[in-house]
């Protein structure tokens, strides 16, 4: 029953299916970005940037900071 | 019975007397087809929408090839509209990753910055050396000291101001008071009609 309603609402009609590939595309494209990225970060924890910045602040604050 | 060829097949005539063999095992109870057949319609939406990100991203990535790269825009120059300054005020504008302090004097300032008696400035440099047109004095907006932004419209001589050290700077960018050794610095620039390129 359920899938003759998928069928129905999405796959009959060739527009209304091209037209939820075009947008399901766009939202795949961000969620599979974030998610990577999210992956990516979880990965490598400690060994990135903002740790490696967060540990420098902590251990010696006393950077020369010449910017005048 | 009749066995020619026909455009139609919906032509009773063109059912043929080969027996179909029983699938009927095969053949889901309810003879349902929208499980199936949403399923292969799934699959090959998915596919398409893989493809479609995929295409994105191949024109995204053209595209952005074709945008100015770090080192083109080192180089480029930069253009004012002269006409949305008016008379007396200042506008900053970023050139090569740095601030442009562009000035529409009045002729009161120019006046005030051709009194200055040259020789008694740190940087000895005339009004006339530092602008093509009076009306518009354009510089760097980079203290020659150590290299802050000094703020418009303060300090004692009515110019700029540098808020790191205190350096005064007059209405023609001259050093005037503090430590820094240098005039505020001159771009090359050209005026075109009414619009000024900084580069």
């Amino acid at each position: 029953m359920s899938f003759s309603r998928i069928y129905n609402v999405f796959f009959k009609r060739n527009s209304v299916f091209v037209g939820t590939i075009f947008a399901s595309a766009f939202i795949f494209q961000a969620a599979f970005d974030s998610g990577i990225t999210k992956w990516y970060n979880n990965h490598n924890k400690g060994k990135l940037w903002v740790d490696v910045k967060k540990s420098l602040e902590e251990g010696n604050g006393d950077d020369d900071d010449d910017d005048e | 019975m009749i066995n020619k060829r026909c455009l139609s097949s919906t032509n009773k005539a063109q059912i043929s007397t080969y027996k179909t063999p029983d699938f009927g095992d095969a053949v889901k109870k309810d003879k349902s087809t929208d499980k199936g057949r949403s399923y292969a319609y799934f699959m090959i939406g998915s596919l398409g929408m893989l493809s479609a990100a995929g295409g994105k991203s191949t024109v995204e990535t053209f595209l952005g090839s074709m945008s100015a790269s770090a080192d083109v825009l080192a180089m480029a120059k930069v253009e004012v509209n002269l006409a949305s300054i008016p008379e007396g005020k200042n506008a900053v504008v970023k050139w090569q990753g740095k601030p442009v302090f562009i000035r529409h004097r009045t002729a009161h300032e120019i006046e005030e910055a051709n009194q200055v008696d040259i020789t008694s400035l740190k940087d000895p440099q005339a009004d006339a050396d530092r602008v093509k047109n009076p009306s518009w004095l354009v510089m760097l907006g980079v203290c020659t000291h150590l290299g802050c932004v000094p703020i418009g419209e303060a300090g004692d001589f009515g110019g700029w101001f540098c808020p790191c050290h205190g350096s005064h700077y007059d209405i023609s960018g001259r050093i005037r008071k503090g430590p820094a050794p240098l005039n505020l610095e001159i771009p090359t620039y050209e005026f075109q009609d009414d619009t000024l390129i900084v580069g």
